[in-house]
């Protein structure tokens, strides 16, 4: 009967939108750091850190103002709470560790034990609980029992915190957990000599009326200062041997510190690459809009000098030598295989919202084709332009979805076939297509705003402004129109070509957006 | 009998693509072969040669007819190409060489060597390619002109009767409504060319010899060819 209830509440939660969705928020507010709005909720409990450390200081000497003790005492402890608990609800999900056992056991033909059930769910808590940041945060609620003045000091560990916020402590420990087993050897080195020097100090000078080395608390804070290589001259040695095993000790303390420092610096540049690349997958997850190039190589590196003047370019290639050619031109690249579905997981970025278009600029109609065929398989919609190497493989370019296909032969010919016919025109088009000279061609789409003034071609002064109107393309044909009709209305999404000196266009446009405000 | 021949030196795609785009212009196409060249197929369309870059090129002028004639040098070898450029122009000063670059350094050596144009492959394609993605609808149009991929085409007309326009300043006539044409550039006869708006290009009126840049149908184009002449091609 209890078990039916309890069952029925965890199918219940499992299933309620709502308890998953609040569930949810609060998962990625507190633990992804990736969610937009968790560095403020990190700022927030930083600051609130920042006030109880300054009231605990404030404290020791003076009289602090009883609102002050109460806000220190009560608010900011409930809120430790409040979040501690919402952090171990987040952890893991008992409904579906319910939900599972239930299921195992019906596949066995069993009742549901509850208590395995229960025990099941304590472990996996507890788990939670025994984690060396819960257990921070469960000394930072402490200070709420004021009463008990001893358990203030818990307040300290409040600071400790901060190692949760700040995101830099968590790569640093992150760094030195990979040289766990050598820290680990290290500091059992460092403890077999501090004891072995402690006790032989103290047997040495402990019995000696000059020596300031009279209990085996002496011994050992020598020793401690010593191998530290601090040596703070407090307390030296004035025995034959207890000078013999300072020397041994001070020899000890050099190497154990030269050896700490290499495993921190080891540890560092081992995982300098992996750092570097979790902050540019962080970075380009944050980024809004950016051309995705796939393979860096000549033509890649072109358009990619030439999109980055306007737009993010991101450069994904699985080679090193290409990946160090991108980076040390300038460009965010990573060593990601772009035919692997992986590498794109990887990255977390919606295709759909973030990318503009993908580029397969690989010199290799086989790479092009794999991974176009690897974006497809998850997205069927994103904007994918190919080179093509070869004109045989074009038909398998168009097969993998590729949007458009650019053929470099091809277009060498055609060129070649303008510049003997119509040297002038092709280089009046080139220019106009060129960056360098001041004549532009332009295209400028009609918003709402310029449709609030401007209905029909012939109402746009563009003669006034010396700009040619070569025509308009009309969004709802898909097709251009050279010199329209002066009746040609204009409607949203239309798009002008205009032809002028670009200082001109831009005041064209000005004028067509101003006179809308106006 | 001489010919006015394409002359296309290189055997390879980028070759043949030129081959098939000049073929309408040239009575005749001779690819020539680089002695290690290999192409998987050989071309049935075109005459093949075999050449070396120490040939004597003078003996070229006894089959085709120079002052007529084309020269792509489409190597794909960069510091070929420009030997092979400057060879050509020792022996043919005036012939129109155009080579193919992979990028702008053997570009601007191409041109230093003698080339009339040059294309730099990668840059072209690299071009295109951030074109179509910043501006796709100007691409597009551009490129269907320039292609004859539709029935607007862009023309270069050859003004021989300049008393038509009556003196007046190309910015001043109304084209469009006039002669359903665009007019974007004015090459004087001292080959520089204006854009029609610029301010500079208001001081000059229309003058025979002129070759205006027209964008137009091809109607259009030919009724105002009629007008101020002949198309100039």
């Amino acid at each position: 009967m209890i078990s039916r209830f309890v069952l029925d509440v965890a199918y219940f939660l499992n299933t309620s939108k709502n308890y998953q969705n609040t569930k949810h928020f609060f998962y990625n507010l507190l633990e992804n750091n990736n969610y937009r709005y968790k560095k403020y909720f990190d700022a927030l409990m930083i600051m609130l850190v920042f006030i109880s450390v300054t009231i605990l200081i404030r404290e020791v000497k003076s009289h602090v103002n009883d609102f002050l003790l109460y806000f220190n005492n009560y608010i900011i402890s409930i809120i430790f709470f409040i979040e501690y608990m919402l952090r171990l609800w987040v952890s893991s999900s008992v409904s579906e560790v319910l939900i599972k056992r239930d299921e195992h056991d019906s596949m066995l033909g069993e009742p549901l034990k509850l208590t395995k059930v229960f025990l099941k769910i304590l472990q996996i808590k507890f788990k939670y609980i025994s984690s060396p940041r819960a257990i921070i945060d469960l000394l930072a609620i402490i200070p709420f029992f004021h009463e008990l003045r001893f358990l203030r000091i818990f307040m300290l560990f409040r600071v400790f915190k901060l190692f949760r916020y700040i995101r830099s402590f968590q790569t640093f420990s992150s760094v030195l957990a990979s040289k766990k087993f050598e820290f680990f050897t290290l500091l059992m080195f460092a403890s077999i000599v501090i004891f072995v020097s402690s006790v032989l100090i103290y047997v040495m000078e402990a019995n000696n009326p000059k020596s300031s080395i009279n209990t085996l608390y002496d011994a050992l804070y020598w020793s401690v200062v010593t191998i530290s290589t601090v040596g703070y001259g407090d307390i030296t040695p004035i025995t034959d041997g207890g000078r013999f095993i300072a020397m041994v000790v001070i020899t000890a303390g050099i190497a154990v510190l030269a050896f700490s420092t290499s495993l921190v610096v080891s540890a560092f540049s081992e995982k300098l690459d992996e750092i570097k690349e979790i902050k540019t997958v962080d970075d380009i997850t944050k980024l809004k809009s950016f051309y995705l190039i796939c393979g860096y190589e000549d033509v890649a590196a072109e358009v990619a000098k030439s999109l980055s003047k306007e737009h993010k370019v991101i450069i994904l290639d699985e080679d090193p030598a290409r990946v160090l050619r991108a980076t040390k031109d300038g460009f965010v690249a990573l060593e990601y295989d772009p035919g692997s579905v992986e590498s794109y997981k990887k990255l977390r970025i919606d295709i759909a919202s973030q990318v503009k278009a993908i580029l397969c600029l690989r010199e290799s109609d086989v790479e092009n084709v794999y991974t176009t065929l690897t974006v497809r398989s998850f997205n069927k919609d994103v904007y994918i332009l190919s080179l093509l190497m070869h004109d045989i493989h074009r038909n398998k370019l168009s097969i993998a979805g590729v949007n458009e296909i650019l053929y470099a032969k091809e277009l060498v010919g055609m060129i070649a076939k303008e510049f003997i016919g119509k040297p002038v025109a092709f280089e009046v088009i080139h220019a106009l297509r060129s960056d360098y000279s001041q004549i532009n061609i332009e295209e400028v789409v009609i918003s709402e705003r310029m449709l609030r003034n401007f209905s029909r071609i012939d109402e746009l002064d563009n003669v006034k402004y010396r700009v040619v109107l070569l025509g308009i393309y009309k969004k709802v044909h898909k097709q251009f129109f050279f010199n329209p009709m002066p009746n040609t209305l204009l409607e949203q999404g239309d798009y002008l070509l205009l032809i002028g000196n670009s200082v001109f266009i831009k005041e064209f446009e000005k004028y067509l957006h101003k006179k809308s405000a106006g | 009998m001489k010919t006015r021949s394409a002359l296309i030196f290189g055997y390879n795609e980028f070759a043949l693509e030129i081959a098939n785009n000049v073929a309408h212009k040239y009575e005749n196409i001779t690819i020539f072969k680089l002695d290690d060249e290999t192409k998987e197929k050989e071309s049935e369309k075109y005459s093949v040669a075999s050449f070396d870059l120490s040939d004597d090129w003078n003996t070229l002028e006894s089959r085709f007819d120079m002052e007529n004639s084309v020269i792509f040098c489409a190597l794909l070898d960069d510091a070929t190409n420009i030997f092979l450029t400057i060879s050509l122009r020792a022996s043919f000063e005036s012939v129109s060489i155009i080579s193919l670059a992979k990028d702008k350094e053997s570009a601007n050596k191409l041109t230093m060597a003698g080339a009339s144009k040059v294309i730099p492959i990668v840059q072209t394609t690299a071009s295109i390619i951030s074109d179509m993605l910043k501006k796709p609808i100007v691409t597009e149009v551009l490129h269907n002109i320039l292609y004859e991929k539709s029935n607007l085409k862009i023309a270069q007309v050859h003004v021989e009767q300049d008393t038509f326009f009556g003196g007046q300043h190309p910015y001043e006539i109304d084209w469009k409504n006039k002669y359903g044409i665009i007019v974007l550039f004015i090459v004087h006869e001292d080959m520089n060319s204006e854009f029609i708006y610029s301010s500079k290009a208001s001081h000059h009126g229309i003058k025979n010899g002129d070759k205006l840049v027209v964008v137009g149908y091809e109607e259009e184009i030919k009724l105002f060819e009629q007008n101020v002449g002949s198309r100039y091609e």
